[in-house]
């Protein structure tokens, strides 16, 4: 008889799935290499390059970011502040825009030029053509962080901190300390967050 | 204490429900008849995830949608028209559309011209609890990215979600199955 209900419940438990059906990109796991680092995209000063060039020393940061999210707008300064200040300590960062303009007309080129122009950034911010790194990842929002450690694996991914619209009462800031311990060398205390954010917008077939 | 014919009855009951929705979803849907329970006004109530889950778990509900959208996010205003069709054309069969602003409280206003510029003047919901509680308290499927839509059933639990807009048809065909 046991045998029999632990046959029934395998069967519930692989007919599962077909139930519960869903939509959702799934994202990277945690101890996986960057994918698509091969994949040349166009920056903002017009030069083709791949994630795998702007690898830092000590680890390297890959963001999925645009012009238009709210979310985006409310984090950009302190996503600038970590990009530019962990480059001096051996991280790469890359900030990538993978929506597509047609969907999003805010988040073209020129917009992009505009945008690293006014933040000061001292990073690449890169076109990413037909989504194809996002999908790779596995991204599905702006902003979405992917810290990535000095062997090339994946050891956070998630938000920025706890606090998206009042940055004078966050408590948690998650990427900062990831990226501290990642240029420590050590393995980040918290490795997964979540946040709201903007859906990535995908070219529609 | 059930026997072995009552416990793979439940089992296999279960799943004969799970696997007719899940193939009834991509099999059309009914046409439209009308009725709703439309008010004068839209209520718009800060909510938790937990108060978001128990309004669609209300007596009555034979099927709820939960969607999470933003004034700002331009998919979700697109996809709007539609799940307020949705309402107009299923509330009368047990369906019960949950809608749930993400936008800031300062925005409250901005989301309450919104939802009676698009007719929806059902209660509807503003989002008050920090991202991470309110997206795990949701589902911890969910990423975080909007538009997110959920399917809850008249037994309570959620039997599909996606992130993304879907179009009127493919909302009635997930839909319309479960409200028979």
């Amino acid at each position: 008889m046991n045998r029999f209900i632990v046959s029934l419940l395998a069967l519930a438990t692989l007919a599962a799935p077909l139930a519960l059906a869903q939509d959702a990109p799934k994202s990277i796991a945690l101890g996986a290499s960057i994918p698509s680092d091969r994949v040349a995209m166009k920056n903002v000063d017009g030069k083709m390059l791949t994630i795998d060039s702007v690898k830092g020393a000590k680890g390297t940061l890959v963001i999925f970011t645009c012009n238009h999210c709210p979310y985006v707008k409310a984090w950009e300064k302190r996503i600038t502040e970590l990009g530019n200040s962990f480059a001096r300590q051996g991280i790469g960062m890359i900030a990538i825009n993978s929506n597509d303009p047609g969907r999003s007309e805010e988040d073209d080129f020129d917009g992009m030029v505009t945008r690293a122009k006014d933040l000061g950034l001292q990073f690449p911010y890169v076109v990413d053509e037909g989504s194809v790194v996002a999908k790779a990842f596995g991204a599905s929002k702006t902003p979405e962080a992917f810290l990535f450690d000095a062997k090339g694996k994946l050891v956070y991914h998630g938000t920025i901190d706890d606090n998206v619209k009042e940055p004078e009462k966050v408590e948690k800031r998650w990427l900062k300390d990831a990226l501290t311990a990642v240029a420590a060398g050590q393995a980040p205390a918290v490795q997964e967050t979540k946040a709201l954010g903007c859906g990535i917008k995908f070219k529609e077939s | 204490m059930a026997g072995r014919s009552d416990i793979a009855r439940l089992i296999t009951t279960g799943l004969a429900v799970s696997l007719a929705a899940a193939l009834a979803a991509g099999c059309g849907a009914p046409a439209d008849r009308g009725g709703s329970a439309v008010a004068a006004e839209p209520t718009l109530r800060a909510a938790t995830a937990a108060q978001v889950l128990e309004a669609a778990r209300a007596p009555g509900t034979k099927a709820a949608l939960i969607n999470v959208w933003a004034t700002w996010c331009q998919p979700c205003v697109e996809e709007f028209p539609d799940l307020v069709k949705l309402h107009r054309t299923y509330a009368g069969r047990g369906l019960r559309l949950v809608l749930v602003s993400a936008d800031f409280e300062e925005q409250r206003e901005s989301v309450a011209a919104f939802l009676k510029r698009q007719g929806a003047s059902f209660p509807s919901y503003l989002k008050d609890q920090k991202d991470e509680d309110f997206i795990d308290g949701i589902d911890a499927r969910w990423s975080g990215a909007l538009p997110a839509s959920f399917i809850v059933d008249r037994s309570g639990a959620i039997v599909d979600y996606w992130e993304g807009k879907k179009s009127y048809a493919a909302l009635e065909a997930k839909l319309a199955p479960l409200l028979r």
